[in-house]
């Protein structure tokens, strides 16, 4: 019983981590096209799957020193700077991703000003009750 | 008649033996059987008793030895049975009851010559009768070789001359690491020493089970005559003394407590190249050594550390290695110390870490800055300009991205013991890592080959650069056992260089593992993530599983405690 449900379980897994492949294989061959038109060259069909099957693979292992590196920081949630850690290995990887951080965290900074400047613009214009509404809805 | 048998004139081994065992204390197990003795001695008391066939040597034994000395009731069992035994039993005997004494002592360099005579002709023990005494004390192992003759193995005295012969090779290598402030003047002496220290410990194992021993391994003599010169140059140089010497003169004691360290003098070497910016405290030096021993759960803190070892693993030859090894390098550091460095001052002083990996010989900050400039301007420049305004948090990053590079130079001799094992199995994977990390060592090999020659030419930088070398040319040759087949010099260098880089990006993960938990040390969970990424630990391999396969008992304790029986061996020995 338990078992058929194992199998029931795995099966959907494996069928899932099928689907998962064939989008990886998908995104790739689009990929190596473009690449293809850009500098000219062909790429065979077992180059694409070669490639795909290496982005899957590296893909796990990713999740799994992810994983690792965000335990071994005694933390439970996956942060950019585990991300940063993994791409650390490679130079222009690395700068690229510390630049989309940069970013993001720019654009983080920025949102959080507007709030506090549509915060202060609602205190300003809207009475006391406005502002315990706006404080409560705020916080 | 009976005591014909005494005072018998002519000296053979059995008399003389049983005059040793007569005049030595007996201990242990006999004392029991002396107190019979004395009751039997009562008894057969009477004259009568001479008249006994068996009995009559004993008894005429007794009263010699009462009128001799009444004390000594021990011997009368065991010369009771002197008569049926051979040699090689009285010699058990002598062994036996023989008072312990130092087997260090100076008039034992008389020993070793007569020692072999005895083998050879026992005619002439009694011309030692008075050697014997000391036989037992200073040279049972080698007085166990006659009776070992008289049982027919030639082989034993071969052994021991071959014995011989190797131990003097030894001597002239451990010569190196172990005299090493003394010089000249004092290894003839530290010779002559260790002619018996290391008679005693060896021999006994190949005697007392001569099926197990093992020839000594033959081993070229080191030319002590050129280390030696090369130690005084050192110490010439590191005359003008410098923030390293302290620190590093501390590594010496400690290392020669491990394996064959040849670090301990060229160390001192190290401090006229040391850079006086880079500030050296002496405590750094005993967490290398104690990461060492532990190099699972080194003490490391890595911010002065680096600076250290960064001096000392300054001294490199300039080599084109320095510019692949430093894009190497920059992936690997540029993530860490990518925010702090504003001042140009800052930015040599990474450049120079960076050239930990194989870099100049850098004398002045001057050189490595004018390298690094050219290098810097590859890529990674403008990204840590661009970098520059990031937060101090990053600062220990930077620090500890430097302690990685430079951590390498003098952790890669205590990680090599502790690694030896784990770096056989990633062997395969080193180079493919390597390949990852490193874009392009196949431009450096040309630069580096060129710029070999310069560097053999003078000695002071050799020496500086010689600990961490010699670290290196360690793994090489065992890389050359491993081989099976004779190994180039030039693939022997790539090895040599590959392992270089291979250890330098090891530190440097340890390096950033422990700064992304916020810590300065690295820990053993550093280390076993390191070990996990590396693909040693795995979900079926655990750590413990490792250590327990690989490490000798001793390490294994201060990983896993594990109980002991806590016994107590009696008679205390």
């Amino acid at each position: 019983m338990e078992t058929v449900e194992e199998e029931v379980e795995d099966q959907e897994r494996f069928s899932y981590e099928q689907r998962l492949k064939a989008a990886v294989h998908y995104t790739v061959g689009c990929l190596c096209e473009e690449v293809a038109s850009d500098q000219g060259v062909q790429f065979s069909r077992q180059t694409i799957a070669a490639i795909s099957e290496v982005t899957f693979r590296q893909c796990e292992n990713f999740a799994k020193d992810l994983e690792m590196f965000a335990r071994h920081a005694k933390r439970s949630t996956i942060n950019t700077e585990d991300v940063k850690l993994l791409a650390r290995r490679s130079n222009s990887l690395q700068k690229y991703i510390t630049e989309k951080n940069e970013e993001i965290a720019q654009f983080n900074i920025e949102r959080k000003a507007k709030k506090k400047q549509r915060l202060e613009h609602e205190n300003k214009d809207s009475a006391g009750p406005a502002e315990a509404g706006g404080g409560e809805s705020e916080n | 008649m009976a005591d014909s048998y005494i005072s018998d004139n002519e000296p053979t081994t059995r008399t003389l033996l049983r005059r040793v065992l007569d005049t030595e204390d007996s201990r242990t197990p006999r004392r029991r059987q002396s107190t019979r003795a004395g009751a039997q001695r009562t008894l057969l008391e009477t004259p009568f008793s001479m008249m006994l066939r068996s009995q009559t040597k004993t008894a005429a034994r007794r009263h010699s030895y009462r009128r001799r000395s009444s004390g000594r009731l021990a011997h009368i069992k065991t010369s009771g049975y002197l008569k049926e035994q051979t040699p090689r039993t009285l010699l058990e005997n002598i062994l036996q009851t023989a008072p312990e004494s130092s087997m260090v002592m100076p008039e034992p360099v008389v020993k070793p010559v007569p020692a072999p005579q005895v083998v050879q002709s026992p005619s002439q023990e009694s011309s030692q009768g008075s050697l014997e005494l000391q036989l037992p004390e200073l040279k049972p192992p080698t007085s166990l070789a006659p009776s070992l003759l008289a049982s027919g193995k030639r082989k034993q005295s071969l052994r021991l001359s071959a014995f011989q012969q190797g131990m003097d090779q030894e001597l002239l290598l451990s010569q190196g690491p172990f005299t090493e402030p003394q010089g000249n003047a004092t290894a003839t002496s530290f010779t002559s020493s260790l002619n018996l220290t290391f008679a005693t410990p060896f021999l006994p194992q190949s005697v007392q089970r001569p099926g197990l021993a093992r020839r000594p391994p033959t081993r070229r003599p080191v030319d002590v005559g050129a280390f030696l010169k090369d130690v005084q140059d050192s110490v010439a140089l590191a005359l003008p003394g410098d923030s390293l010497k302290s620190p590093v003169a501390t590594l010496p004691p400690d290392t020669v407590l491990e394996d064959t360290q040849p670090f301990s003098q060229p160390l001192t070497g190290h401090s006229p190249s040391v850079h006086h910016s880079l500030s050296c405290p002496p405590v750094s030096t005993e967490r290398i050594v104690s990461s060492r021993t532990r190099s699972r759960r080194p003490g490391l803190q890595n911010n002065r550390k680096a600076e250290e070892v960064d001096a000392l693993a300054m001294e490199f030859p300039n080599t084109g290695n320095s510019i692949s090894g430093e894009d190497g390098l920059e992936p690997l550091q540029d993530g860490v110390d990518k925010e702090v460095e504003k001042t140009v001052q800052e930015i040599l002083d990474l450049s120079e870490v960076k050239e930990a990996a194989g870099a100049q010989r850098s004398t002045r900050a001057e050189e490595p800055g004018r390298d690094t400039k050219v290098i810097e301007a590859d890529g990674s420049w403008g990204a840590t300009e661009a970098k520059e305004p990031k937060g101090s948090s990053q600062l220990d990053m930077d620090t500890t991205g430097r302690a990685g590079s430079s951590e390498l130079a003098s952790s890669t001799p205590e990680f090599l013991q502790a690694r030896q094992l784990e770096l056989l199995e990633p062997a395969p994977p080193t180079s493919t890592a390597v390949q990852q990390s490193i874009p392009g060592p196949s431009l450096s090999s040309e630069p580096l080959l060129a710029r070999l020659p310069p560097r053999t030419r003078t000695t002071g930088p050799r020496l500086r650069q010689d600990p961490y070398k010699t670290g290196l040319s360690h793994y090489a040759k065992l890389f050359s056992f491993y081989a099976k087949m004779p190994v180039e010099k030039k693939a022997l260098e790539m090895v040599e260089k590959c392992l270089d880089k291979y250890f330098q990006h090891l530190c440097d993960d340890l390096d950033i593992f422990s700064a992304h938990a916020g810590r300065k040390t690295v820990r053993l969970e550093d280390l076993e993530l390191l070990m996990r990424r590396q693909g040693l630990v795995t979900d079926q391999v655990s750590l413990h599983v490792l250590v327990e396969q690989h490490l000798p008992l001793e390490y294994r304790q201060l990983l896993i405690p594990c109980a002991f029986s806590g016994n107590t061996v009696f008679p205390v020995q």
